[in-house]
């Protein structure tokens, strides 16, 4: 061995070359390690999106990483530019935002000026093809010629004419891979990526493939047979003066947010006192004092306070506007962030101690994600690009990668399947298939598995899958610096104009602990404010602790309230029956995949029943677990229990949660499963406990919710149960204005209200606004519920009515500027009533308005009032659907009832007093399937009729066996057993029958009956 | 259960057949939603010109019955009967007759008679005996007047009637109401009329492909019926007709049937085809048949001379290899091209005439390959250059991995490779 030379690979595609480079930064530098390379250079084409991917591998397999970039400018040439020290890195980075910001998303445009300006910022060159004397001339004594040896037509001869351009340039030759994939069986991937990238079938592709396999991470035995010595010497010694790495990274905070004469620490402090006195008028209590001062001395400890102070101004901004806004994450619950109105979250309020803060050990950076009314958060991006500039502030990027459909599309078409077949087997992936391309899927759509096209599709579909695709922009995770951001990552265009993004997501800058702020949108913000408008209040004088908002709750009576209106979540509550806060986000934990895989519900509901017994095995993991009667149900008691009784150190227990949060994806939990089970044996637990404990972890996966999480959610919970439960009125039309968002249709919230007695009044055009608003206490339909109708049409009528009420549809027509299509929209959602009569009269008159010949305008014709015959109920009830979504009128089934009767089919209500065991057939119109990600295979359907909803389990055979139906009917029946758990109760459906032609019986023949589910 | 298969146009479906409908589809499903429902369904993309032929081709046919033919696209053909009543025996025995001629050529269709054309036409739409009970669709209305019709509730052509005139012109244009009063015999409808073309040329696609010659045959008879059509409309018959069998990937077989006299009759020559038929054995299945018959009148058949008046000294080369291949047979005289590909066996291609000008490959390439390369004993050769290493075509099952060489015995310079499998000789260098 010791006679194998030194190599650095200098030239190095990943898989973030798009469509060029066929394996991950992480197997690159896993192989590149395993064949005792002294170093490796990853230098995508014109990025640097993959290099901290790169880098955490490498520090993990002990390999020394260079930062690099290959690049093809304008001219042709085409060069690898390396960094040696941090200086020359931030030189390159600009460079590539240069060329990033020249071109279209995706490309980039340098030209030899570019490269000429960082000529002397230490940065090395590697000449790929191109004029040599030029790369001399500027990068004296930090430039090579390449010479990279494939195995080609003649080696000998290309590396002779290399050895003479290295003499008449003065530049010295190096040798280098160009490499393309770790091994060299990626060859059929690299192909097929050159043929997507091509557009071409792989077959037609010719020339344009690589000749052979070579472009791998080659063993330096055979290195050395293809290269001398001293080319290979020439790579390590290279790969010497390259010093940088990426730890040496600080992230700077902006400083503007500190008035001159002032420290951070003191500004931080007087913006935390002024909170206080604002939140707590009445004195502040002494254990949130003593929290404060903890708080504040490890911030300043940390020096984080810049954090914070960025926060808060982007808060105070929102405030300021009157968008409504609040912070989560695992420093938002603190007493600081409730000082500075970062959160709602009362510290006083909840009687345990959060534990996760910020952690001294770990050194991570605080996470602080505040979501706004997702209708305005553009207005708070703005104010922090306008504040900091496009220089310091940048979005990161959310890595799009190749999923199982666009695989195959893709793959497809490379390997030359026709556009029938490739759109067959994408198909052939359903959405709740998952992530595999199964054969069997294949098979059921016709197509052969077993031919040898079939199974190079699957085959090369299982390595592109997880492959970046391209760089997006992340929903809204800032990252703002001191100084220009483009010396620390590389920014380039987005999709959408005047957007930036930074090279990396936010797995890099975690991992290379920088800060991001994220700006994210909630729809429960909106209507939440919407209804505290409403009601002239403000979020923080909304009592807590309300009994009756908790009763409500316990009923599952929660249609519309955030977070605890999904299906899972209704059926939950009647057996947890939260009774104050703190259940709350227990509640909101809880029912998510994380705690559900992990097993951890039904011993939480039976020990909160008193049906199993609560026992710790420790007074140390009672600590940790007493607050959830001893089951593990949020992430930080994952961590918590592996220190107190595993041994992890924290920074370890942070490792098993980032692992945590990755394995489905990457794997990787098996050494902390040795180690957990291992440390709680060796403190004396039972094998059964500690294995019981990993099994949570796994389940946990990825969906564990922090439990300062579930505590900001918890507070958006109580407050729009409050609404609901006092004000369903003001709480109703606040879901309606905020559309879209949430879990129900407009229908399913308008008949929920008026369930609860709220008087709905349809949209009138000589009454509605825009919005939907209250008229007496009655809700009154907004004309933003007309389907199609453009919102600047629905506020000129708004406007026009001001100066009086309107005559009739032409006068309308005029005083409003609508057109013919405005007004079809309105005779179509009933708004025309009040002017033109019932709906056909309306449609009538609405059609009225004819262009006049040779005239610009549109103009009503002379003519006299027609009656036609007024529409049935079914027909009234089918175009009320059409047009806003839901009826005012009768519920559809109520008039089909006698012939649903006659069919032995029970109304919800019904269902729903059917005892455990028995036998029920139902029907009613599908508003929801959902296939959940813990259950293997099985869809929940929702039935609704005109009592209610009835909640079908469909298992996974049948699913198979009635795709059809499932997948078809509108109208659905259903015969099943009852499964009845309290007031919970479950159809679990033995046979589906399609009824939707039913629902055409409403009306004439021929005409579809279209949901707006 | 038979195959389903659905007429797919925009990515949704436009009809499909009774095996399609028991799985779910319906004519208007999204393409997306009929796939998940039939997931084997067979996907036809819509083709116009197959329907304008299909129509074209029975109105063709129907020459016969009457001379003014008129075509209503997409689904229509008008018969002006009037005048032939009395020839065929009364309009319900033309019906008959019409309906029966119509099976025998493959179609179904919906037949109706009305005093007026549009009448006529719209009563076979919408079936009915009456026009004032006629569903409003019938009437082939704009989608967007149809669409409005609806939502003032009018649904039959009697509620129709009954909207005041001034307000349907305002807001259905003025082509509704002259369309009502043409139906209704109040306005004139001229219509142009069908001229059947001068030649008989007919293509039928078949539903899956044949290889037996009374399956073809029964096929042809289709034609056949059309062909007497075309031909009693013009009292003519033909000496003999051309039917052609389309293969995929492969030339078309092409059938000359011939009779001394001339004939319109299908029985007649169906028996001849049959006989035809019988001599030949198709080497591949048949997806599509052809018939073309010209020769109502005759023709004079001049046959140039095949070889001696070049014309042109420039074309010389062409001729030389027109005449080689003439004589020695198209596939083995031909030209070089170079193909772009890695594999060398793949590299070029027979070209029609002098070789192509693609690029060249980039190594030293013998301009004579061994098919198939020939395998090497040990030491036969001495390597002088190498290696060069190709490793390409996984994606159709002929991936080869070889190092190549140049290599001398003796004076010749020859190209070897190693491979898994040994040494191989793949050419010789001039």
């Amino acid at each position: 061995m010791g006679c194998l030379p030194e190599y650095a690979e200098l030239h190095c595609l990943s898989n973030f070359s798009f469509l060029r480079g066929a394996s991950h930064p992480e197997e690159l530098v896993e192989r590149a390690a395993a064949l005792g390379y002294s170093a490796l250079a990853l230098t995508d084409e014109c990025s640097l999106a993959g290099i901290v991917r790169a880098h955490v591998a490498a520090k993990e397999h002990k390999l020394k990483l260079i930062a690099g970039a290959e690049l093809r400018l304008e001219d042709g040439t085409r060069l690898v530019l390396l960094a040696t020290d941090r200086g020359s890195y931030g030189a390159l980075c600009a460079l590539i935002t240069t060329g990033r910001r020249r071109g279209r998303k995706g490309t980039y445009v340098l030209a030899r000026s570019d490269v000429e300006v960082c000529a002397g910022s230490g940065l090395l060159a590697l000449l790929l093809e191109g004029d040599a004397h030029w790369l001399a001339g500027h990068f004296t004594g930090r430039a090579w010629i390449a010479a990279e040896l494939h195995c080609g037509p003649n080696d000998r001869a290309w590396l002779e004419s290399l050895r003479e351009l290295s003499s008449a340039s003065g530049l010295p030759l190096v040798a280098a891979g160009d490499v393309h994939m770790h091994l060299r069986s990626r060859r059929p991937l690299q192909d097929a990526l050159t043929a997507i990238r091509l557009g071409a079938p792989v077959e037609r592709c010719g020339r344009a493939l690589f000749p052979n396999a070579e472009r791998h991470l080659r063993a330096r035995v055979r290195l050395a047979q293809l290269y001398p010595s001293e080319l290979l010497a020439e790579s390590a010694a290279i790969a010497g003066r390259c010093a940088f790495s990426l730890d040496e990274l600080r992230y700077e905070y902006p400083e503007e947010l500190v008035p001159p004469g002032e420290t951070p620490a003191g500004r931080l402090a007087g913006l935390t006192a002024q909170g206080l006195a604002w939140r707590f008028p009445s004195g502040v209590p002494q254990r949130v004092r003593a929290l404060i001062d903890y708080e504040l001395r490890l911030i300043a400890e940390l020096r984080y306070e810049a954090f914070f102070l960025t926060v808060h101004d982007v808060v105070r901004f929102a405030r300021e506007r009157g968008i409504l806004c609040q912070g989560r994450g695992s420093a938002a619950n603190s007493a600081v962030c409730y000082a500075l109105g970062i959160t709602e979250v009362d510290p006083g309020r909840l009687s345990t101690l959060f534990e996760r803060f910020v952690s001294r050990e770990r050194n991570e950076p605080p996470d602080i994600d505040v979501d706004f009314e997702h209708q305005r958060r553009e207005e708070v991006i703005q104010y922090i690009y306008g504040k900091y500039g496009r220089e310091r502030a940048a979005l990161a990027a959310t890595v799009i990668c190749y999923r199982p459909r666009s695989a195959v599309r893709d793959l497809g078409k490379a390997l030359g399947l026709a556009p029938e077949q490739v759109e067959r087997a994408a198909r052939s992936l359903a959405w709740w298939d998952g992530r595999r391309v199964l054969p069997e899927r294949l098979a059921d759509t016709g197509l052969d598995p077993a031919s040898p096209a079939l199974e190079r599709l699957v085959t090369l579909t299982g390595e592109l899958v997880g492959f970046p695709r391209h760089l997006s922009q992340h929903v809204g995770g800032f990252v703002i610096s001191r100084g220009p951001l483009a010396e620390l990552v590389p920014i380039e265009n987005a999709a959408m104009p005047g957007r930036t993004v930074i090279q990396w997501d936010k797995d890099d800058l975690e991992a290379l602990g920088l800060l991001k702020v994220d700006v994210l949108a909630l729809g429960m913000l909106s209507a939440i404010r919407r209804a505290l408008d409403f009601l002239g209040m403000k979020m923080h004088q909304v009592p807590a602790e309300d009994p009756a908002v908790y009763a409500m709750i316990q009923k599952a009576d929660t249609v519309g309230v955030f977070q605890i209106e999904s299906r899972a979540q209704m059926s939950m509550l009647p057996r947890l029956r939260p009774e104050n806060f703190y259940d709350l986000v227990i509640e909101v934990a809880i029912v998510r995949p994380g705690p559900i895989q992990g097993g951890m519900v039904h011993p939480y509901l039976r020990r909160r029943r008193g049906l199993e017994p609560v026992a710790y095995p420790s007074v140390a993991v009672q600590g940790v677990l007493e607050r959830t009667l001893g089951v593990p149900i949020f992430q930080e008691q994952v961590m918590q229990l592996a220190v107190v009784a595993a041994g992890f150190t924290p920074g370890e227990a942070d490792q098993l949660r980032r692992s945590m949060a990755a394995w489905k994806r990457k794997g990787g939990l098996e050494p902390f499963e040795r180690r957990l089970v291992q440390g709680m044996l060796e403190r004396g637990y039972r094998r059964e406990f500690a294995e019981g404990v990993y099994r949570q972890i796994l389940g946990f996966g990825e969906y564990g919710f922090p439990e300062s999480h579930s505590a900001s959610f918890a507070l958006l919970v109580y407050v729009s149960a409050w609404l609901k439960c006092h004000h369903p009125a003001a709480f109703c039309a606040a879901l309606l204005n905020s559309q879209p968002m949430g879990f129900y249709a407009p229908s399913q919230l308008v008949q929920d209200a008026r369930r609860h007695g709220v008087e709905v009044r349809p949209p009138d055009v000589s009454v509605s606004l825009w919005d939907c608003t209250l008229e007496d206490g009655a809700l009154r339909l907004g004309l933003r519920m007309v389907g199609g109708l453009a919102a600047a049409a629905g506020a000129r009528i708004a406007t026009a009515r001001t100066a009086g009420a309107f005559a009739s549809v032409e006068d309308l027509a005029r005083r409003a500027a609508l057109n013919r299509r405005d007004l079809r929209c309105l005779a179509a959602g009933s708004a025309l009533a009040a002017l033109a009569g019932h709906r056909r009269q309306a449609h009538w008159a609405a059609a009225g308005m004819t262009q006049a010949a040779g005239v610009l305008r549109e103009a009503f014709i002379d003519e006299p009032a027609l009656a036609l015959p007024p529409p049935g109920e079914g027909e009234d009830i089918v175009a009320d659907y059409a047009s806003l979504g839901l009826s005012l009128g009768k519920h559809p089934l109520a008039l089909l009832r006698p012939r649903l009767s006659n069919l032995g089919l029970l109304p919800a209500v019904a269902v729903h007093a059917q005892v455990h065991g028995s036998q029920a057939r139902t029907a009613g119109l599908v508003t929801c399937r959902q296939r959940p990600d813990t259950a293997s295979g099985v869809i929940f359907v929702t039935l609704e009729d005109e009592t209610g909803c009835v909640n079908v389990v469909v298992w996974r055979d049948l699913v198979e066996r009635q795709r059809r139906e499932l997948l078809g009917a509108r109208l659905l029946a259903v015969e099943g057993r009852i499964e009845r758990d309290g007031e919970v109760v479950h159809l679990i459906a033995r046979r589906l029958i399609d009824r939707s032609s039913l629902l055409g019986q409403l009306l004439v023949p021929s005409r579809d009956f279209h949901w707006a589910v | 259960m038979d195959e389903s298969w659905a007429v797919v146009e925009n990515r949704s479906v436009l009809v499909c057949n009774g095996a399609a409908e028991a799985l779910g589809v319906r004519p208007g499903s999204a393409l997306t939603a009929a796939w998940a429902l039939a997931p084997q369904l067979r996907i036809l993309p819509r083709d116009a010109a197959a329907e304008a032929g299909a129509l074209e081709a029975i109105a063709t046919w129907a020459c016969q019955f009457t001379a003014k033919v008129s075509l209503e696209p997409p689904q229509g053909v008008l018969l002006e009967v009037a005048g032939s009543l009395r020839l065929f025996g009364g309009i319900a025995r033309l019906m008959a007759r019409l309906r029966g001629g119509l099976a025998d050529l493959g179609f179904e269709g919906q037949l109706a008679a009305g005093p007026t054309p549009r009448a006529a036409l719209w009563l076979a739409r919408g079936g009915g005996e009456t026009l004032q009970a006629l569903p409003i669709g019938a009437i082939g209305p704009e989608p967007e007047a149809l669409a409005l019709l609806r939502r003032i509730g009018v649904r039959t052509l009697g509620e129709l009637m009954q909207l005041p005139r001034a307000g349907i012109t305002a807001r259905f244009g003025q082509g509704l109401l002259r369309d009502l009063d043409r139906a209704l015999g109040q306005a004139p409808e001229p219509r142009v009329f069908f001229v059947p073309p001068e030649r008989f040329k007919a293509q039928l696609e078949l539903p899956a492909p044949v290889m037996e010659a009374d399956r073809v045959l029964f096929a042809a008879r289709r034609l056949l019926l059309q062909l007497e059509g075309f031909l009693a409309a013009r009292q003519a018959g033909v000496r003999g007709f051309t039917l052609s069998l389309t293969h995929r990937h492969k030339r078309s077989t092409v059938i000359d049937v011939g009779s001394a006299t001339p004939h319109r009759d299908t029985e007649h020559w169906q028996r001849l085809l049959r006989e035809h038929l019988g001599a030949i054995v198709l080497k591949s299945p048949a997806e599509a048949i052809g018939l073309e018959a010209a020769g109502l009148a005759p023709l004079a058949g001049a046959a140039p001379g095949l070889f001696g008046d070049a014309r042109s000294e420039a074309e010389a080369w062409e001729r030389l290899t027109e005449r080689l291949q003439a004589r020695l047979g198209g596939a083995v005289v031909h030209g070089l091209a170079t193909h772009a590909e890695h594999r060398p066996e793949r590299a070029w291609r027979a070209a029609g005439g002098v070789a192509g000008t693609d690029e060249m490959p980039p190594g030293p390439r013998p301009l004579w390959l061994l098919e198939p390369p020939r395998r090497l004993g040990e030491g036969e050769f001495v390597l002088l250059a190498g290696p060069e290493r190709i490793e390409s075509g996984w994606w159709d099952g002929d991936d080869v991995a070889r190092d190549y060489f140049i290599a001398a015995r003796g004076a010749s310079l020859a190209w070897i490779y190693r491979a898994r499998e040994g040494w191989f000789l793949h050419g010789l260098f001039a």
